[in-house]
């Protein structure tokens, strides 16, 4: 084991030590899953924690309608090969108000599908807790975050009144209407993730890895071309080319990269390499100054 | 070191023997007063040392413009002040994490603010690091929150301090007056535990000793800033440490699967090893270590398992496994050290809990003997203290806890102080003396069950809401007897 791997043991048991802390502390966890790179890790991690007893919290899926196919059918795999309770969750309010990525500006579309769905659904399933695969190097606001993130009713985030976290010692005792996000998370790093999955022969979204896709540039970004949904301006057409994801969400939201990264040794490679932040490919987060605080702000997690 | 070399450097693949492990991670404090340049010196750090990425660049070289409260500079600050007020304002609120690597090992640098106001932000920081710089600038010297810092850090656990004279450029690189700085902190760290003491002249915003050596200050021959950082051994600890595996939660699976599962605190236990829980006294022999991953043999400090006995110990979440020679003292008094982080000041009459590795343990009754004085570092008595203090307290629970002096061990022998009303966390502490069977409340105590408040509570049932609202109204019943002199222990049934 490399200086450069041998952290991850440090950082699996911290881990598991939030999901066991957190487990023991709250009547009615429930466990956010976006499919993703950090959603595999955070599974798996999971399921270490409480093995041989499965996860003793729900998954929840909050579903815009619009992510990858591939991420659809990677979840739905994925939750029957390991036996666990899913909720899928969509916003149907602002889809019949005809809510989508093209008509409406990032930061409208994300708040109503993403945002006040997420809300929806942990107010209807009753839940205290909600873990999230956030870490604290994406983002500027996130590298502010406790991991026992509380927020008062509403599902607000103060970020000026964040309650001291000292020590190994998570104090999960709520006042009157607060719930709390938990980040177990929080300390691994976008290469950290990347090295682990590949450790531990985790399967991911096979979109992470480099293929023959059918996308459009626009404003200097790769878009793919997911289904006969996507909206095409004049003058553009889908072309093939090499590409990959580094961070996946809703398709028309979310820029692919060129790369010829098509296995796990390759992206960590190219992730150790690369020069640009992971979010650059989010075009929700360039909506505004300070839009990721915003969003948590309000709820998102 | 240039970002080139680092990058060479990195994918050559080095070999580690496993006892290096806990070395290979190194968490790093920055505090320091206002305006001393913290999170300057640690964007200098990044910028320096390949912890930025090229939009990062981009973003802070656009938003650098728009302020230039630095002149025609980089301001490095941007990198860490990432909340809109903090932005604003251009100070630090709360901390900030921030992680990079270099060919030597992973740094994980918790910056935290200098204002008083947010000092419970920067207590909650110190707890988390291994080494900590302090920033003190050559135009001003050692100032009060310095002090104040420093005591923070010491009572937290941290060992090894760095002291980074900042701003060494505005002085005119003066070797006379860093040597006048040098000298004051050694002899105010006379006052604490630091094993190890480095002062090392910088100037963030020239970047001089942070990552290249500086040419002005010729007349330093000591490391640069990131030398030591990659040098220094972050854990100051024994081997032969006592077993502690706190647990927290007990894991049950098909078959008759029963395990304890938790975290290795201190030590290392073998399967066959026996094993005593300190509360009740009883003793198992392990059977297996069960994780994921296969059973093992050994576990050791920081590794994350569950135990399986061989006989059942009837024990729950709370409970401190533990070697059977050298044990935790089940105790129900103990003495600490503590900074309030509230900032409502510490009320005798009001409900606490005393939450240790894995337990919640209610407070009868606490009272303040001391109070440090942040001029002259020394002890002062008192009987009250409030946000920002640092205080020495006695505390009595209401049923005895394992407990380890925080000296010996540290993870079973901190805690934080909850508010038994809103939850909130109002001081975190370390425990200096323990004792068994302080029975000082004696049977004047006042029970404050289900069956005592029987009328008060008859509209509720046994939901966990319903639960959750009886402690509420037993947490204000026992302020009101509190503050009547009435000692009251409430006792809820989970």
């Amino acid at each position: 084991m490399t200086a450069l791997t041998s952290h991850l043991k440090l950082l699996e048991a911290e881990s598991i030590h939030i999901f066991r802390e957190a487990a023991s502390q709250f009547r009615t966890p429930v466990l956010l899953y976006s499919i993703g790179k950090d959603s595999t890790v955070l599974l798996h991690l999971a399921r270490k924690a409480f093995w041989p007893a499965k996860p003793p919290f729900p998954l929840l899926h909050v579903d815009t309608t619009w992510k990858f196919h591939d991420m659809i059918a990677f979840r739905d795999r994925t939750v029957k090969e390991l036996g666990l309770d899913l909720i899928v969750h969509t916003n149907h309010d602002g889809l019949a108000r005809g809510m989508n990525p093209f008509d409406h500006p990032p930061s409208v579309y994300t708040d109503i599908m993403k945002t006040q769905a997420l809300r929806q659904a942990l107010d209807a399933g009753g839940f205290d807790a909600a873990f999230g695969g956030a870490r604290r190097d994406e983002e500027a606001s996130r590298a502010k975050e406790r991991v026992f993130s509380f927020r008062a009713a509403g599902h607000r985030w103060d970020p000026r009144l964040q309650r001291p976290e000292m020590w190994q010692l998570l104090n999960g005792r709520l006042g009157k209407g607060e719930t709390v996000r938990i980040f177990p998370l929080s300390n691994w790093t976008e290469a950290d993730v990347w090295r682990y999955i590949t450790l531990e022969k985790l399967d991911v979204v096979p979109l992470y890895f480099a293929a023959e896709r059918p996308v459009v540039e626009r404003d200097g970004q790769l878009l793919m071309v997911d289904d006969e949904r996507m909206r095409l301006f004049p003058g553009e057409a889908p072309q093939t080319r090499k590409v990959r994801f580094r961070t996946l969400g809703c398709y028309p939201l979310t820029a692919a990269v060129e790369s010829e990264a098509a296995d796990l040794d390759a992206v960590v490679t190219e992730t150790l390499e690369a020069r640009v932040s992971e979010r650059a490919g989010r075009l929700i987060d360039h909506d505004q100054a300070g839009a990721m605080e915003m969003k948590k702000r309000e709820g998102y997690f | 070191m240039t970002v080139a070399a680092l990058e060479e450097t990195q994918s050559a693949t080095t070999t580690v023997s496993p006892d290096a492990r806990s070395e290979a991670m190194v968490r790093l404090l920055t505090c320091g007063s206002v305006d001393d340049g913290k999170s300057t010196l640690i964007g200098r750090l990044l910028w320096d040392a390949a912890g930025v990425t090229d939009d990062q660049r981009a973003a802070i070289l656009h938003d650098s413009h728009n302020r230039a409260v630095n002149g025609e500079r980089i301001d490095f600050s941007l990198l860490l002040d990432g909340l809109v007020a903090e932005r604003e304002q251009g100070i630090t609120i709360d901390i900030a994490w921030r992680y990079f690597e270099t060919a030597r090992r992973r740094f994980v640098i918790i910056d935290s603010p200098g204002h008083e106001q947010y000092t419970r932000n920067m207590a909650t920081g110190a707890s988390h690091a291994d080494i900590a710089i302090l920033l003190v600038d050559a135009r001003h010297g050692v100032k009060r929150q310095t002090r104040r810092h420093a005591a923070i850090c010491n009572l937290v656990g941290i060992k090894k301090v760095i002291v980074a004279v900042n701003k060494m450029d505005q002085i005119d690189w003066s070797e006379e007056r860093y040597r006048a700085i040098e000298a004051d902190f050694a002899a105010l760290a006379g006052n604490f535990e630091f094993a190890e003491v480095t002062t090392i002249p910088v100037a963030a915003l020239t970047g001089a000793n942070v990552v290249a050596r500086s040419e002005e200050m010729s007349w330093y021959d000591g490391p640069t800033l990131l030398q030591y950082l990659e040098r220094v051994d972050p854990k100051v600890e024994t081997d032969d440490a006592p077993f502690r595996l706190p647990v927290q939660l007990v894991l049950r699976a098909s078959g008759d699967f029963r395990g304890y599962a938790g975290t290795v605190t201190s030590g290392s236990i073998s399967v066959g090893d026996r094993v005593v829980d300190a509360r009740s006294g009883l003793g198992a022999t392990l059977r297996r270590i069960a994780t994921m991953d296969g059973d093992r043999e050994t576990a050791s400090r920081g590794d994350a398992v569950t135990l399986v006995l061989d006989t059942d110990l009837d024990i729950s979440r709370g409970a401190v496994l533990s070697e059977v020679k050298r044990r935790p003292v089940n105790a129900d008094v103990l003495e600490a050290r503590l900074v309030w982080l509230s900032e409502k000041p510490f009320d005798p009459e009001a409900g606490y809990l005393l939450r240790t590795a894995t337990d919640l343990t209610p407070v009868t009754s606490m009272s303040v003997s001391a109070l440090v004085d942040f001029e002259t570092l020394a002890s002062t008595p008192a009987h009250e203290c409030g946000v920002n203090d640092i205080a020495d307290c006695r505390i009595l629970l209401g049923r005895a806890t394992s407990l380890d002096l925080f000296q010996d061990l540290p993870l079973t022998g901190n805690f934080v102080l909850v508010n038994a009303v809103d939850g909130s966390t109002v001081a975190g502490g370390v425990i200096a003396w323990v004792q068994t069977g302080a029975a000082a409340v004696g049977e004047n105590v006042l029970v404050l069950d289900r069956a005592r408040l029987a009328g008060l509570c008859a509209n509720l049932g046994n939901s966990p809401e319903d639960k959750a609202e009886f402690d509420r109204r037993a947490q204000e019943v026992a302020i009101l007897l509190r503050s009547a002199g009435v000692p009251v222990l409430i006792e809820t049934d989970q």
